[in-house]
């Protein structure tokens, strides 16, 4: 049984169908890539696997429980971690106190164990440390990010959804985050990566997912993904061939 | 010159007031982005208390200002369900509305169980205040004075330092963010509404032996409080303090120098002036230019 | 409504039962007005009465401001409470005539209202609600205080009414005809071409100014209005009731006429009228709540706005409109739509021209100096990845949002500094990525609110003295954009019925309504599938033949290859290429941008599987 399952998943904006019928899976102790353009509907799946959109239609399975229709708090109390688009650390509070609340779903959890957790955080992402009592709107874009990801990991998540972390990050930027990525999931934790930079992704995945106005093009590993046709007109057109298009 | 320090003192001493109603207004603003226009009536409601409880039940002072604040506290959680709550997804517009339809049904309530007769509370001070050099420190004045710094750092303290301030800081920062994280966001707001509604419980329970305690107090005072937060910088909790005590200042000066009955203006005239001149404040940011 | 394109009259049939309906009403309002006249009344029910029409008068004030164009005013009191006071002192300390002092109350009403409108240019939602809370208090607070002048706390006696109407059966008359007319007046104004002004700034200002509309004039025309109306009420109340004092029109009055407004439902004139004559009557019927009524006016004010939000006439009209839909508009034989004479320069000449354009906000570079050249008669498309500042460049072109530096030029035209709605009239058009319709207009409506701000167009005289002389030209010359993008079928339906699709189809036609030059169409095929996505790019290059030039962002690379004649690309804020589509997409930066680099070896670096 795959720890993540969407079964022909339909979600809707108002009028727009953003999901329309999709199937995935996301085996534990992988890295999967959901790849596509702007608009395909990739940070819909997360939105609506995390809670903060309720599906129309399909189901949604998380290590064997229904998930869809329930409310984020209940979600992450399951082990599924969101890392949205932007980042979105709370601009007003400093990284440590940000880190700290990602332990919010942990109830049990002591303020002392919180703490701890922190420190443990800072020792993975040593890159921040230095930053430890700045508030959130001062940092840069790649320092955000790994205050994210870290909050993200205070929850201690089974899954841990990743939203566009390369998004307006410096390339170099973008090769610390991705280590960090895989770093993360030599320690166990399944991870379901959305992004637009499909070379990075497909550098740290096992298998992706290509989309395209919500619906699923093609799929596989990453190999095979990247000699795909189908991948490059996703992103950048020329199709020519097919009548009608 | 002793009778300018003396505006000085009168005039903090009411600024405070103002400040701690405008902090309830900053705290329900940045949680929820709603302006309670019902924010002043929670000081009425503070004021009429301790009269029904200290003078018509005759109870001990310390006794009446813990049941007023514990009352207070829970009616700010019926005022988040009965008039927050089931607008929360709506647009700006019906919600102000509805607050503004809350302090109309408050005044007139009290005003239907307790008649128009303006009340007052006696001061509890034995010692009705002292004297150094020119300036005499009337002792409640000190007593709000004393309380509002004693609020401002316990407030600070609850913030800063305990979790589930934060876990509020979180809330009005990004709410989707917080509830994303497992961060109870609905009961967060609802904190919200019972720490302000006690915010403004004691500041009508401080001003009660200063002021006559009638129906429109709470009005005015609000007025007043979301001109000061307007000067300060709309949802800026320093903003709030600093607004406060300068407007009790400009007010109690232009009181003394240029015409009582028109010292409310006072208030006015200067938020005029600030909403034409500079909208976001002295502490706010830049309103965002329409895009 | 049919329209009857070769006459460019309304058609006969609509003319005679608007004649009909019109008779109808006035037959009505001279019925009330003799029964006021001839009805032995006791005192007490005239004095309900005339304090019930004046009070209505005041409360079409608010369905202007607040139902029609979406501003909040609590001062309406204060309005009421000038108009009052120049009757009442016009007639008593100056010895004006009453018609003299009325007519000197509603002007300065009017001059209030206008100072207030004024204070809307950088403010709005509860910042402007203070501004009128602010005046609405300070004008009490004169009331009381200037005693010298207003005889303060107690008020003026004897007001004189006007001699013919002395006794208060013709005066209660004179009030009730005022209401008729003031009803009247507040209907006919939603058909104007201020009325669609206003609602367009009600359900989405910044759409309307990228239309063509002043939203800041129109505001101050709202509350002026406003006002004035709340200016006459009070005027008329002073010589119903020949006392006034100042606690009649406080902060808890205006409050009042909000709740009557709300209640009765903001947008239609039967719902002031409405509102007003139940939270006036009622209460006589309740007597023993007299003593709270106020507080069930605040509990009220709740319950409506969580329940019903529209009000009473607006839930009937909700229910009413749901049982009959309306009808299709047949659009007869529709004139091919008169896009733009400038076919004649079928050249290929700069029509936008953008030096060095930056917007900072704060530490962030949105846009970076950025240099465009769009040719005119070409399809010019801007694409770019997510976040690279595309959006932000093309609000800054429709001056949505001020650039830090750089200049633009339209046709040579400079207009960097203009606000949006200059903008639309130099020939600037615009669809949204998120759709920005006006919710509660119809689809024609809608169009026709930018058909009668068109780009003047020396070449089509015919077309504007048309639209001068009733609305035939103009809803010709909207269906006409209405057809050209294939939807006039829908033009009598609300907005809100249609699907996402076809409401992408009437912002565009929207847009084509003003005559524009210059096109700007952001992510128009976001959310359509493959068959709309061939229709627009039919509709595309239908546009292109009429000699309309194109500026078109998306993400549809094979659509916009298609399309487009030219391609600039941005990323993080910056022009990183700039040339034909061949050229662009296959060159390096472009699908490292995209892509990420070119293809490495997939070496696993990062850690092993």
């Amino acid at each position: 049984m795959a720890l993540l399952e969407l079964e022909n998943v339909v979600a809707a904006y108002g009028n727009i169908r953003a999901l329309k019928g999709l199937t995935l899976a996301v085996e534990e102790g992988e890295i999967v890539a959901l790849l596509g353009a702007n608009g395909a509907g990739k940070s819909t799946t997360l939105r609506v696997i995390s809670g903060l959109m309720p599906p129309q239609s399909g189901t949604l399975r998380f290590a064997g429980r229904s998930i869809g229709g329930l409310a984020p708090g209940a979600i992450v109390k399951l082990g599924v971690a969101h890392v949205p688009e932007g980042r979105r650390v709370f601009p007003g509070l400093t990284v440590r106190e940000n880190i700290i609340l990602g332990g919010s779903n942990r109830e049990r959890a002591s303020r002392a164990e919180l703490e701890a957790d922190a420190e443990k955080m800072f020792g993975i992402f040593p890159e921040i440390k230095p930053f430890e009592a700045a508030l959130g709107w001062t940092l840069s874009g790649g320092q955000q990010q790994m205050v994210a990801i870290a909050r993200g990991l205070m929850s201690r998540p089974k899954l841990l959804l990743l939203d566009e972390p390369s998004l307006g990050l410096a390339p170099l930027i973008v090769q610390q985050v991705y280590r960090v990525i895989a770093d993360v999931r030599r320690d166990g934790t399944t991870v379901l990566l959305v992004e637009q930079n499909a070379h990075m992704a497909l550098s740290v995945a096992d298998r992706g997912y290509v989309l395209e106005t919500g619906q699923l093009v093609v799929h596989g590993k990453p190999e095979a993904l990247w000699d795909n046709e189908d991948v490059r007109t996703a992103y950048l057109g020329g199709r020519r061939t097919q009548a009608g298009r | 010159m002793g009778f300018n320090l003396q505006l000085l003192f009168t005039g903090i001493g009411v600024g405070s007031i103002y400040a701690l109603v405008a902090l309830g207004f900053a705290l329900i603003y940045r949680a929820t982005n709603v302006v309670n226009f019902a924010q002043g009536d929670f000081a009425m409601l503070g004021a009429f208390a301790m009269v029904v409880l200290a003078i018509d039940l005759e109870l001990p002072y310390w006794l009446s200002i813990l049941i007023t604040l514990a009352l207070m506290v829970g009616f700010g959680a019926l005022f988040n369900l009965a008039v927050y709550y089931p607008l929360r997804n709506r647009s700006f517009l019906p919600v102000i509305i509805s607050t503004i339809g809350a302090s109309i049904l408050l005044e007139n309530g009290v005003l239907a169980a307790y008649g128009p007769r303006p009340q007052s509370l006696d001061s509890i001070f034995a010692v009705p205040g002292f004297s150094v050099g020119d300036v005499f420190f009337d002792s409640q004045y000190i007593v709000i004075l004393v309380v509002a710094v004693v609020m401002v750092v316990v407030q600070y303290l609850f913030f800063e330092r305990t979790l589930t301030g934060k876990k509020m800081q979180a809330t009005s920062q990004d709410k989707e963010m917080a509830s994303l994280l497992g961060i109870p966001v609905i009961w967060m707001i609802m904190l919200t509404f019972m720490y302000s509604a006690m915010l403004g419980g004691l500041a009508g329970i401080l001003v009660a032996p200063v002021l006559f305690v009638t129906v429109g107090m709470g009005s005015s005072i609000a007025l007043k409080a979301f001109a000061a937060s307007i000067i300060g910088g709309f949802g800026d909790v320093t903003g709030a303090i600093v607004g406060g005590l300068a407007l009790g200042v400009i007010e109690t000066f232009g009181a003394a120098y240029v015409s009582v009955p028109y010292k409310d203006a006072f208030a006015f005239l200067v938020l005029f002036g600030f909403l034409l001149v500079r909208p976001q404040g002295i502490f706010g940011e830049r309103i965002s230019e329409k895009a | 409504m049919r329209a009857s394109v070769r006459s460019g009259k309304s058609p006969p049939g609509v003319t005679g039962r608007r004649g009909l309906a019109f008779g109808l009403y006035a037959t009505a309002a001279l019925m009330a007005v003799m029964a006021a006249v001839i009805t032995p009344l006791s005192a007490y029910s005239l004095n309900l009465l005339m304090q019930a029409a004046t009070y209505a008068i005041a409360v079409l004030g608010l369905t202007i401001v607040l139902g029609y164009t979406g501003q909040i005013n609590l001062a309406q009191a204060a309005f009421f409470g000038i108009g009052a006071y120049g009757v009442a002192l016009g007639t008593t300390a100056f010895g004006l005539s009453f018609l003299g002092a009325l007519a000197i109350g509603v002007v300065l009403a009017a001059g209030a209202g206008a100072v207030l409108g004024l204070t809307s240019l950088r403010l709005g939602g509860h910042y402007l609600a203070m501004v009128t809370i602010s005046f609405q208090t300070i004008l009490t607070l004169v009331l009381t205080n200037w005693v010298a002048f207003t005889r303060g706390p107690d008020g003026v006696p004897n007001i004189r009414r006007p001699a013919l109407l002395a006794e208060s059966g013709p005066y209660l008359g004179l009030c009730i005809a005022a209401l008729f007319a003031v009803a009247w007046f507040v209907w006919w104004l939603k058909t104007t071409k201020l009325g669609r002004a206003m609602q367009a700034v009600r359900d989405n200002e910044l759409a309307a100014n990228v239309i063509g509309v002043d939203a800041y004039a129109t505001k101050v025309a709202a509350f002026t209005l406003s006002a004035v109306l709340g200016g006459f009420g009070g005027a008329l109340f002073a010589g119903g009731f020949t006392y006034v004092s100042p606690d009649q029109f406080s902060f808890a009055e205006s409050v009042v006429f909000l709740t009557m407004v709300l209640l009765g439902g903001a947008a239609a004139p039967a719902g002031a009228v409405l509102g007003t004559g139940l939270l006036i009557l009622l209460p006589e019927w309740l007597r023993f709540l007299k003593v709270i009524y106020l507080a069930v006016y605040g509990g009220a004010v709740i319950l409506i706005m969580i329940f019903m939000p529209d009000g009473i006439w607006g839930y009937a009209m909700t229910r009413w409109r749901r049982l009959r839909p309306a009808r299709p508009i047949d659009p007869g034989i529709i004139a091919p739509l008169a896009l733009t004479r400038e076919t004649a320069r079928a050249d290929n000449s700069v029509i936008l021209s953008v030096h060095g354009l930056s917007k900072h906000f704060g530490g962030l570079k949105a846009v970076d100096a950025v240099d465009l050249t769009i040719h005119r008669n070409t399809v010019h498309a801007l694409i770019g990845p997510n976040g690279s500042g595309k959006t932000t460049l093309l609000n800054v072109l429709n001056g949505i949002v001020r650039p830090t530096a750089g200049s633009i030029a339209l046709d040579g035209v400079d207009i960097t500094r203009l606000p949006p709605h200059r903008r639309a009239r130099h020939g600037l058009g615009r669809s949204f990525q998120n759709i920005r319709l006006f919710g509660a207009m119809s689809v024609l409506d809608n169009v026709i609110v930018a058909a009668e701000r068109p780009r003047p167009l020396p070449a089509l005289p015919r077309l504007r003295a048309r639209a001068g002389r009733g609305d035939g030209g103009l809803e010709c010359h909207a269906l006409g954009a209405l057809d050209f993008v294939g939807i006039a079928a829908r033009a009598g339906a609300q907005v809100g019925s249609l699907s996402y699709g076809h409401q992408r189809l009437v912002e565009i036609a929207r847009a084509l309504a003003g005559s524009p030059k210059l096109l700007f169409l952001d992510e128009p095929g976001a959310g359509l599938n493959h068959v709309e996505k061939d229709e627009l790019v039919r509709l595309l290059t239908r546009l292109k033949g009429h000699g309309l030039t194109i500026l078109i962002i998306d993400h549809d690379m094979a659509m916009v290859e298609r399309v487009a004649d030219h391609i600039t690309v941005l990323n993080f804020g910056k022009r990183i290429a700039d040339g034909t589509p061949a050229e662009v997409l296959r060159h390096t930066d472009v699908i490292a941008a995209y892509l990420g680099e070119e293809r490495p070896a997939l070496s696993r670096s990062y850690g092993a599987s």
